[in-house]
């Protein structure tokens, strides 16, 4: 296909879109590009089609029983035309239309649309007034459902959340998925650090991918969005924390939340099956601001932002240690008679499992101890400002918005920038086409530390040396001096250590929307998303490397890197709708369209070591090692579907998708994605209303659908190959054929999906209520199985598995009060989700990390559950003790994952030591509450948000303990504990298990609305807290967190996490 | 072509049927906005071709065996994947031997794995990690030598194909041996389910790779990725796997073939670090060697044995085993030590009841001042018991001095029929992740 590799290769070379875009309508050349040249067609002929018709006003008021309905929307069906009611409920609109019969729709959300005819003929100004009722489902409400799609939420059979722009603002968070938290029924959404650069991961209805990521797919405006982690920042790390921790920030952070005008958000499979291959993990579809025809209207948003330490561990400052001052992990420490008869010490000696006793030092010296955290942690400041300027006419309007915000953390020496650019021009170019253009522009920056998993990470340093030292002491030339041998100096990685990334970023979409026929309706969308990352890292050489003695994996030398990631996403959809009524009653919605995307990232990463004096850079690196990374993919694919409505009281739809991706194996080239759904709006039945069941449902709408859809996540682009890599080798030409074999049919992970529902309405609407039971089972499910090493790999990525994904959403709202100046309206959400690996092929996979916690995947259990060392227990639960009172590993018989436990006579536990499970990081239910309470100018809301049933592998909490610097190791120190307690759990796994259920006030809202003045509109001044509180019985800073970063398979590990901050703002925002 | 072309042609065509005067009355009028709606649905709809992505940042198999040059670096990857990092075979076999037979102290019981290596028995388990990568590396080298050598006939030219031959099975005995090294049995041919053969028959398919590299090392004996000295590291390989197994007369047939002048080691340099250095002996976290080479006080050498400077480093706050062959990066690390052949000569001799002779040898070792190395006992000659006891004693006694830190403790430990007490296993337990895959894997060994 020749067109088309010379458009890809065209639209490749222009790095910059916009620029593309503007040259090739500038320079417009016949048989420059075939695509452009029919855009362009488009727009030339457009304006010829006005000449044919004539011009009509037509006017009149929107009201409700409570009088006029301000913004109200008034559009003429199968056209572009339309307007909005000012705020006394008036509207007019000009159109120029050929005289016919022209249905007129009026909406506005919270109300049921109104649709009403009038006929244009000779009369050219014409009245007509509609009486809107109210609708608190928005049964009526159009809204997104893919690319250019809109169907209305009636005859959806499947549940779409919808989540506007005024719930995002007061949220105190600048990322966009953090302003989501406990918003959207069946999402988990879980800051992963507290880093201001760090990730925060969303999952809907659960783990959908094992080897992939169950991120949705982000589609912003009809341009499929990025939302990878590309770790350029926390390049110094790679070498330790392996492939599967994602450090970084998830590029979703690139996104100014005050842009957003709605997200949808699609949970289930047969809603987003018109993304086929991309569609399994769900779909948030978010609309960005556009304009509004009128006088340029002016907002304006400013905020004043503080970040502080919501906790602190406990560190003992008890002046005490075992043995001598130069024990290192005193209280853990074996100590040989040698050692301490030279250093006047006692011993005791501990037992484990009936092992040959232990020798630990007995006796206390006198120490001081410092408490760290005040060296590292400190409170941040910060600010988030937003302008934009909207308006337009009937056939033009616009919208244009700068953003800028920064705001430090709470670790010293941490910030996030973003600054942006936005436009968005809607132009009419006849009565039956429209095109829409979209740019915007962001600059992300961030300056960071190691971000957990390394010792040298601040949080990390603290938990893993030995709190004796002071750490601010400086020899004569002011550098700092060394602290436990092997440690850093947790003071050298605030001050010497500078993590940073840069990201440029464009996305930009052109869209066309023809109404050629009656009924017909063509829409073209031509996205991209692309952006360049820079990251650069630097550890300067210590400066007491000598004292310290510093393993090479801390670079005791230096270390420098530069990290670039260009990556560009492109998408081009078609979608052609046709609608038609056959019947009277009986109403035919066609839809067919096409999909082309394209994914591309080239990434180079280049590092230095041993550095040079005063070399901050790679260049100053005596060994200097680099790398290059060309990941390309491109998917096609088609659908059709069909929906059938009865008396716009019941709707049935069928639909299929086909996919083909250049990922896929040749004998898997084609993928077919079927849907089929059905509503039921039963209150629309005649009768129902007045009947005695209506006084107490005042709506009922009963929804069901099946479908299929597709994960890519999971596979890489070159997964059919086995690959043989090149090595750099003591400078030889050197190829190493990867340990992992090639997978022979590689193809998407297939969930197939079955979902009912129900969304009512109680007492006149007073009460709503939206319900959905779900049942997700997914095959062809890619698994990274090990292989016996005699097999020639140790592992080969596969689609063997399956997993399933059960669960209820529950969304309740009810207005309790509601007069002229009181009103106060609560929402409850509950979220329920059963994961399970059905069939893994194996019994056990091991998901390696460098935290050491034990991450595996478990054939018949939930995904990512942490198995391992349990204490020993009896029949009752209880702990069995060994002769010396302290707890015990567990022994038995292992047998596959399971185990069987064997006793002595005694009770005692005998035989080999065995594994088990002994948490999972899956909740068993997430939850919110959101309450909103106006009274006359003032408004105060809050937001609760649970997770519950939920465990966390605290790595830190054993560290303190074992480096003696924890609350345990105090409780020894002073013999509330017997000496030898921390030595007897050290090594039970089960010990790092913490509960990590929290309900956290995660919003609070404090707002006035000032009165008019100097010609301001209005004018909001609001006192806002985020993550204020949270009830928990956590052993660390903060039970929500992921050392994993943004991995789907390593959640719910604390080691060395930046916590999340409390934050305070302060907030006015004002109109004009 | 297209699904949707095909859908959009007929939604006009069913329009077009119901509307039957459709031509008449609404052809004018429509037909700009028709024909550039449809030219819009083809000219996007192109787009939708199909493209082939490739890797240009690595090789394929085909690409690859069918090349000289593709062997060639595949040769080079054996003795990376044998040698770099802490997964590597080198880092594993040194410090699980180590640990296991006392050579070695785990410095933090944080590092989990090594702590119960030095535990021993039931400590270690499937799931450790560093017995898992040395059975992986070890089964990879292999597996991927097999690979070089069923494709061999791609390397044309007949000296080059000699060399990466004598190359290939150099490594290819190495990791059998190995293997035979730590585990009762092993699996020769590569397959799902491999079988397992003893590790008697393991040793000997060794030695019919060396036999093969030797006749292949007579042609073309070249490193290709420097420092080992081919011929001779094979010979050193027949002599110590033929002592294994008891074939004394072979094995001391080819000790006495090497070059004791001759250096043979894997290099490394700043980037290709030397593994034990990189994870262990840079610092003081992770490993450290015992005092008197981990000896019983009735064997420890006596204060003035000249290697006790070679081994350990005595600089406070250093990690002791700072030295020898592990003093930085790019340190070599040797594949057989003169010592260890003059030792395998004296063993021989001694086995076989001829104790003159193998005091003869023994007593080169003792007195030596230096070797090529710079390793020198200087001590006097052997003036103990001259009964086969006392004097196959001695050579543990010296092999474990003499080969300190070098892997092959276990091995001697067991044929010399020395106290449990001195290991703490005696072969390893098959790894998890090939008993879960692997339905022929054994039954574990108790201890």
């Amino acid at each position: 296909m020749q067109v088309c590799a010379g458009f890809l290769r065209t639209f490749y070379s222009h790095p910059n879109f916009t620029y593309f875009m503007i040259e090739s309508l500038a320079h417009f050349k016949p048989g420059l590009l075939r695509v452009s040249a029919g855009l362009l067609l488009m727009l030339l002929v457009a304006s010829a089609a006005f000449s044919q018709q004539a011009s009509y006003v037509i006017k009149g008021k929107v009201t409700d029983a409570d009088g006029p309905i301000p913004g109200a929307t008034v559009s003429i069906n199968q056209t572009t035309l339309g307007t909005i009611t000012g705020a006394d409920g008036n509207y007019t609109l000009g159109v120029s239309l050929p005289p016919a019969t022209y249905t007129i729709s009026f909406a506005s959300i919270g109300y049921a649309t109104v649709q009403k005819t009038v006929t244009l003929d000779r009369q050219t100004e014409v009245s007509l007034d509609a009486t809107l009722s109210s609708d608190v489902l928005n049964l009526d409400e159009l809204v997104v459902t893919g690319s250019t799609v809109r169907e209305s939420r009636r005859q959806l059979g499947n549940a779409i959340n919808t989540v506007k722009a005024d719930a995002i603002q007061k949220s105190g968070s600048n990322n966009l998925l953090g302003a989501l938290q406990g918003k959207i029924p069946g999402a988990q959404i879980t800051q992963n650090s507290g880093d201001p650069a760090g990730g925060i991961s969303i999952r809907l209805r659960g783990v959908k991918s094992i080897q992939g990521s169950s991120d949705p797919l982000y589609v912003i405006d009809g341009v499929i969005v990025s939302n990878n982690t590309v770790n350029v920042s926390q390049t110094a790390v790679q070498n330790q924390i392996g492939s599967t921790a994602q450090a970084g920030t998830n590029r979703l952070a690139d996104i100014n939340p005050n842009d957003i005008e709605s997200i949808n958000v699609v949970n289930g499979a047969a809603a987003a099956a018109q993304y086929g291959s991309r569609a399994a993990n769900g779909v948030v579809i978010i609309t960005t601001k556009r304009g509004k025809s009128g006088v340029p209207r002016i907002n304006f948003t400013t905020s004043f932002n503080v970040n502080e330490l919501r906790k602190k561990v406990p560190i003992t400052t008890y002046g005490k240690q075992f043995g001598y001052a130069g024990l290192r992990l005193h209280t853990i420490a074996g100590v040989s008679a040698a050692a301490a008869a030279a250093n006047n010490a006692t011993t005791i000696g501990v037992n484990r499992n009936g092992e040959a006793n232990t020798l630990l030092a007995s006796n206390l010296v006198d120490v001081t101890r410092y408490d760290y955290q005040d060296n590292i942690f400190r409170t941040g400041v910060g600010t988030d400002n937003n302008l934009s300027v909207s308006g337009g006419n009937d056939r033009t309007t616009y919208l244009l918005s700068v953003n800028y915000s920064k705001n430090q953390g709470i670790i010293v020496g941490t910030d996030f920038q973003r600054y942006g650019l936005r436009t968005r021009v809607d132009q009419r170019l006849a009565s039956w086409a429209k095109v829409s253009v979209g740019l915007s522009y962001t600059n992300s920056a961030s300056n960071e530390k190691a971000n957990g998993n390394v010792f040298y990470s601040p949080i990390n340093s603290i938990n893993i040396t030995n709190n004796i030292y002071d750490i601010t002491k400086r020899d004569a030339n002011g550098n700092l001096l060394a602290v436990e041998p092997t440690r850093v100096n947790p003071l050298t990685t605030v001050e010497a250590m500078q993590f940073s990334a840069t990201v440029n970023r464009t996305i930009n979409d052109v869209q066309l929307n023809l109404t050629p026929l009656k009924g017909l309706t063509v829409d073209a969308i031509l996205g991209v998303d692309t952006y360049s990352q820079v990251g650069r890292n630097l550890i300067p050489p210590y400066p007491y490397q000598a004292a310290a003695g510093l393993p090479l994996e801390r670079y005791p030398f230096g270390f420098a890197s530069t990290v670039t990631n260009a990556a560009t996403f492109y998408n081009m959809d078609l979608n052609v709708g046709y609608e038609k009524d056959l019947a009277p009653e009986l109403k035919l919605n066609l839809l067919a369209g096409a999909s082309y995307q394209y994914s591309s990232s080239n990434l180079l990463r280049a590092s230095g070591e041993s550095l040079a004096p005063f070399i901050e850079t790679l260049n100053g690196g005596s060994t200097i090692s680099a790398g290059y990374g060309l990941d390309r993919y491109s998917l096609n694919g088609q659908f059709v579907q069909a929906t059938l409505g009865f008396r716009n009281i019941a709707f049935f739809t069928g639909a299929i998708r086909r996919d083909r991706s250049s990922k896929f194996s040749a004998s898997e080239s084609n993928q077919y994605y079927p849907k089929v759904s059905a509503s039921f709006v039963a209150s629309d039945l005649e009768g129902w209303k007045n009947g005695s069941i209506g006084k107490v449902v005042s709506t009922l709408k009963l929804r069901g659908s099946y479908g299929q859809a597709g994960n890519l996540t999971g596979i890489g682009s070159y997964d059919r190959f086995w690959q043989y890599n090149p090595v750099a080798y003591l400078g030889k030409n050197t190829i190493v054929p990867s340990p992992q074999l090639a997978n022979p049919a590689v193809r998407p992970e297939r969930m197939k999906e079955l979902e009912f529902g129900a969304d009512a309405s109680f007492l006149n609407d007073k009460i709503g209520l939206t319900f959905s039971a779900y049942q997700q089972q997914i095959s062809d499910l890619v698994v990274n199985r090990v292989l016996a090493a005699s097999a020639g790999g140790t592992s080969i990525v596969n689609n063997t598995g399956e997993m399933s994904n059960k669960g209820i959403e529950i969304g309740l709202n009810a207005t309790p009060v509601r007069t002229k100046d009181l009103s106060w309206d609560v929402t409850v959400l509950f979220n329920r989700n059963r994961n399970k690996i059905e069939k893994l092929g194996t019994p056990l996979v091991a998901v390696n990390n460098v935290a050491g916690a034990p991450v595996f995947l478990v054939e018949g259990q939930p995904a990512s559950l942490f198995y391992g060392v349990p204490y020993a227990r009896n029949e009752q639960g209880d702990l069995i003790l060994n002769s010396q009172g302290f707890p015990q590993r567990e022994q038995g018989t292992q047998t596959g994952a399971t185990f069987e436990p064997k006793r002595t006579s005694e009770g005692q536990p005998t035989g080999g030591f065995v594994n088990g499970i002994i948490g999972n990081p899956n909740p068993k239910w997430t939850g919110s509450f959101v309450s909103q309470l106006n009274y006359k100018r003032f408004g105060f809301r809050f937001l609760l948000d649970a997770v519950q049933g939920v465990d966390v592998f605290n790595a830190d909490f054993r560290t303190r303990q074992g480096v003696g610097v924890g609350e345990i190791a105090e409780k020894e120190l002073k013999g509330e504990l017997p000496r030898g307690y921390i030595f007897a759990n050290y090594l039970i796994e089960e010990w790092r298990i913490d509960n990590g259920s929290y309900v956290k006030l995660r919003e609070l809202a404090l707002t006035y609305q000032l009165p008019k003045f100097l010609g301001i509109n209005s004018s909001t001044l609001s006192l806002i807290g985020r993550n204020l509180y949270s009830w928990d019985h956590y052993r660390g800073y903060d039970p929500e967190t992921n050392a994993g970063g943004n991995s789907d398979l390593m959640r719910g590990v604390d080691f060395g996490n930046v916590p999340i901050p409390r934050s305070y703002q302060v907030q006015w925002t004002l109109s004009f | 072509m297209d699904a949707f072309v095909l859908i959009t042609t007929n939604v006009i065509k069913s329009y077009i049927s119901k509307n039957r005067d459709f031509p008449i009355r609404y052809f004018k009028k429509m037909k700009r906005k028709l024909i550039y709606s449809i030219g819009l649905a083809l000219s996007l709809g192109l787009s939708s071709c199909e493209q082939e992505y490739l890797n240009p940042g690595s090789a394929s198999q085909g690409q690859v065996v069918n090349d000289q040059n593709g062997l060639l670096a595949m040769v080079n990857g054996l003795q990376q994947q044998y040698t770099i990092s802490r997964a590597g075979a080198m880092y594993s076999g040194l410090t699980a031997n180590g640990l296991t037979t006392k050579e070695l102290i785990n410095l933090n019981v944080g590092n989990t794995d090594e702590a119960n290596l030095q535990t021993g028995t039931t400590a270690v388990q499937g799931n450790n990690s560093l017995v898992t990568n040395l059975w992986n590396k070890s089964n990879i080298v292999k597996s991927n030598a097999d690979i070089i050598l069923a494709n061999i006939a791609a390397a044309k030219d007949p000296s080059v194909n000699a060399q990466i031959l004598a190359n290939t099975h150099f490594y290819r005995a190495l990791a059998l041996g190995t293997l035979a090294t730590f585990w009762e049995k092993a699996p020769i041919a590569v397959g799902e389910n491999a079988t397992f053969s003893s590790r008697e028959d393991v040793l000997k398919e060794a030695l019919a790779s060396i036999g093969a590299g030797l006749t292949a090392a007579a042609i073309n004996a070249t490193s290709t990725v420097g420092g080992i000295d081919i011929k001779n590291s094979l010979l050193a390989l027949q002599a110590r796997y033929n002592l294994m197994l008891g074939n004394y007369d072979a094995a001391y047939n080819a000790a006495n073939q090497v070059d004791l002048t001759k250096k043979s080691a894997f290099l490394f340099d700043d980037v290709s670090r030397n593994p034990l250095f990189e994870t262990s002996f840079s610092n003081r976290n992770v490993a450290e060697p015992v005092a008197d080479f981990g000896l019983p006080a009735s064997l420890a050498p006596p204060a003035n044995d000249g290697r006790r400077a070679f081994y350990y480093n005595m600089t406070t706050g250093l990690n002791a085993g700072r030295a020898s062959f592990f003093t930085a990066s790019s340190a070599a690390v040797p594949v057989y030590l003169p010592g260890e052949m003059i030792l395998i000569k004296a063993e021989a001799k001694a086995r076989q009841g001829s104790l003159n002779e193998a005091v003869t040898e023994l007593n080169k070792v003792l007195t030596k001042q230096t070797d090529v190395w710079g390793i020198g006992a200087n001590l006097p000659p052997n003036s103990g018991p001259q009964t086969q006891e006392a004097i196959l004693t001695e050579i543990y006694r010296q092999r474990s001095i003499e080969l300190f830190l070098s892997g092959l403790r276990i091995e001697d430990s067991r044929r010399f029929g020395r106290p449990a007490s001195e290991r703490t296993r005696d072969f390893y337990p098959y790894p998890l992740a090939e008993r879960n895959n692997n339905l022929n894997t054994p039954a574990d060994p108790a201890k």
